[in-house]
């Protein structure tokens, strides 16, 4: 039963050193979340909408976070911002950014250095302030800047974003923006808190797809000139493979499955993956119709004794009803031919690893189930 | 330049709505049911037709509505507002106006004032700690203002003021500022005469005007301020749920410029035409109030002019109270202008 025990149990949050952590965060990465835990409690049930999310992330890396809508990627966003609100609580794990812990009411110190850009532009910006009333804001919180070296910087903000005009453009309303224009302008108010994180909720969901290429480049960029980490928030699996270098595949409040990112196109190992990579338009062969996963997410309310997937998967067996499946190491399934591997000591934990999956797919004891054999059989579509 | 453009467009828009009421006015008055004619007789003369067809003539009820019609909505224009018929019977109807027209604005600036100061500060206090104790004090104490009505609350203040010395301890007569002639009766305005400075150039009047109206103006007002205080809680409570409320967090600004410079611009948004609609309320329907307190008001006077069909006393006054309107109306546009750049000067 060893092997079936989470992984956090061996190298939870508390046998991390997290005081005096700037010694530490040479050689641990800008953001560490660990077994994170976000609960909802309303009236009716507690919704363990974050549940045991552990991801990684280094200066200037773009990590993906995709899955479907309401699996828990916007939460995991805000709980790791600080932005949760009653009644939710982020009720367990840590979140270490820069080797600093998080997680114990210390975000006010770390606000400007993880920021944010949310999905929809026009409800990101306060309609009643100007543009450059509200890059203005952030420079003087995080950069100290008045006056007219502020509005110097905030001109050089917009341009460095693409936006034309810059300073006319500043005292403009958030309105009078076209929607990409808007996008860049609060990239450019993210930007002059002067970050080192940046977290990309669906940035590019409510745009259209040029502007959605153009947005794609430009963070591109920044990241470049800036050294930013950037965790990239999508249900959009083309714009993942365009951006990201590693991915996590999130389902119902779970990371089921984590990759670099040509790795997960290529060989995905966790059911769910495959069928969100089946589903992705102009993959099938003409004609063919479009693959889908059936049914729908459902709301974690508690503690998992299953694969939350189970219910969904084409390859699901009978333990999958029973046990619920932990990360395992992937790296080297598919290319070599090799079905399984053993399975990894828990002591070191899934850090380090290049490629783990949650699925009992892979695990040892399971080899000689018959849904493998299934699974393997259909390439992971659903019927 | 282009906030006056839209502000003169507004202005003029006003003109054809002002001409459409006082039509209106016109035409129910004419054409309706009341008879001035009959109600300038006693109920002896009424019964001889001689009598009342004289009494027509008299007050020119016998010439062709056109031609009335005209030669009435012409003169008002022009501000001849002509003399009365029955109420204050032949008194010059602009002097009339002069003389009560003040004492209901003084009374509905007050009541508004009161209303907005004490109701939207609540609802924002309430809105911004909601569902604590002090929430639910601020929320209950809102509903139990909207729900005391106007005659019932006047009646009990009324009472408790008068009898002050023995119910509260302390004499409100006396309290403060002198009102010799006790809590009933006319603000003393009349300082201000020709010389509308003297509001601030003699406080003293001014503070005892003041407290002669405050009464009457907390009661007209209590509704009021019950709607806005709910309203305001309403409109806070959405606005902290603002996607901008969560960036601004995010960016690191503290929870008191969040509320100051975030939630409480936009917050104000949805509470202007509340604010401006019952403006009008108040001015127009103060009858009861006015009655209770012994004010000789505009309420009063238009309710009895209404009645007995005094065509240009409740047509002066109906067109007094349109222009009240269309100024609140214009107010309140260019409120909209300085607090939420969305309303376009230029919109169709």
């Amino acid at each position: 039963m060893a092997d079936s025990r989470p992984v956090s149990d061996d190298s939870g949050p508390t046998s991390q050193p997290t005081a005096g952590g700037s010694a530490d965060s040479e050689d641990e990465p800008l953001l560490v979340v660990d077994e994170l835990q976000t609960t909802f409690y309303t009236d009716k049930e507690t919704i363990r909408a974050v549940d045991g999310v552990s991801l990684d992330i280094e200066a200037g890396e773009t990590v993906g976070l995709v899955g479907e809508s309401g699996s828990g990627k916007s939460v995991t966003a805000r709980s790791i911002l600080g932005l949760i609100d009653d009644p939710g609580r982020v009720e367990g794990g840590s979140i270490r950014f820069d080797g600093h812990e998080l997680t114990d009411g210390s975000w006010e110190q770390h606000r400007g250095d993880l920021s944010i850009v949310f999905q929809d532009p026009i409800n990101s910006m306060n309609p009643v302030y100007t543009v450059g009333n509200q890059i203005r804001e952030a420079l003087r919180i995080h950069q100290g800047l008045r006056g007219q070296e502020a509005r110097e910087e905030a001109i050089s903000l917009l341009e460095a974003v693409g936006i034309p005009d810059a300073p006319r453009r500043l005292e403009e309303y958030p309105h009078q923006y076209s929607g990409g224009m808007r996008q860049r302008a609060v990239i450019a108010i993210a930007l002059a808190c002067d970050p080192n994180l940046l977290v990309c909720d669906e940035p590019t969901t409510a745009l259209d797809v040029t502007i959605q290429a153009q947005i794609l480049e430009l963070l591109d960029d920044l990241q470049r000139e800036e050294d930013l980490g950037i965790l990239f928030i999508t249900h959009d699996m083309g714009v993942i493979e365009e951006i990201a270098d590693r991915v996590n595949v999130m389902y119902a409040g779970e990371i089921v499955e984590t990759a670099p990112a040509d790795r997960l196109f290529d060989e995905p190992q966790h059911p769910y993956t495959r069928g969100l990579l089946a589903s992705i338009p102009g993959r099938t062969a003409e004609g063919d119709e479009l693959p889908t996963i059936g049914g729908e997410v459902p709301t974690p309310t508690s503690e998992p004794d299953e694969c939350r997937f189970a219910p969904r998967c084409p390859a699901a067996f009978d333990a999958c009803e029973r046990i619920h499946p932990e990360h395992v190491d992937v790296s080297s399934v598919g290319t070599a031919g090799v079905e399984t591997t053993d399975g990894m000591s828990g002591a070191e934990g899934t850090r380090g690893m290049e490629h783990t999956a949650a699925c009992l797919l892979h695990e040892d004891r399971f080899e000689q189930s018959p849904g493998a054999a299934t699974f393997e059989a259909n390439g992971g579509d659903s019927q | 330049m282009k906030r006056l453009k839209y502000v003169l467009k507004r202005v003029l828009m006003a003109f054809p709505v002002l001409w459409l009421g006082t039509s209106m006015t016109w035409y129910v008055i004419y054409q309706g049911p009341v008879d001035p004619a009959t109600n300038l007789l006693s109920s002896q003369e009424r019964l001889t037709e001689a009598k009342v067809e004289a009494a027509r003539e008299q007050l020119g009820l016998n010439r062709p509505p056109l031609e009335h019609y005209v030669d009435w909505t012409s003169s008002l224009f022009v501000l001849d507002l002509g003399q009365t018929w029955l109420i204050y019977p032949g008194s010059n109807v602009g002097a009339l106006v002069v003389d009560f027209l003040p004492r209901t604005v003084w009374l509905g600036f007050w009541s508004v004032l009161i209303a907005v100061f004490v109701g939207i500060p609540l609802g924002f206090y309430a809105g911004v700690r909601s569902n604590t104790v002090a929430d639910y004090i601020a929320s209950i104490s809102g509903i139990v203002w909207r729900a005391m009505p106007n005659f019932w609350l006047a009646v009990i203040l009324l009472s408790l003021l008068v009898g002050s010395e023995s119910l509260l301890g302390f004499d409100w007569d006396t309290l403060l500022v002198d009102l010799p002639s006790g809590v009933t009766g006319n603000p003393g305005l009349s300082y201000m005469a020709g010389d509308p400075l003297a509001l601030f150039t003699q406080p003293g009047e001014t503070l005892a005007a003041i407290k002669k109206i405050l009464p009457a103006a907390l009661v007209l007002g209590s509704a009021s301020m019950g709607n806005e205080m709910r309203i305001g809680r309403t409109a806070v409570l959405e606005t902290k749920n603002e996607q901008y409320v969560d960036f601004a967090r995010a960016k690191g600004v503290s929870n008191r410029a969040i509320v100051w410079k975030h939630v409480f611009r936009n917050a104000l948004i949805p509470l202007v035409p509340i604010v401006t609609t019952e403006a009008f309320l108040l001015i127009g329907g103060s009858v009861l109030v006015e009655s209770v307190f012994g004010i000789n008001g505009m309420g009063k006077l238009f309710f009895d002019a209404a009645i007995q069909g005094d065509l240009p006393l409740v047509g002066s006054l109906m067109f007094v109270f349109i222009v009240l309107l269309l100024v609140i109306n214009i107010v309140q546009d260019i409120l909209y202008t300085l607090i939420d750049p969305r309303v376009g000067y230029d919109a169709n």
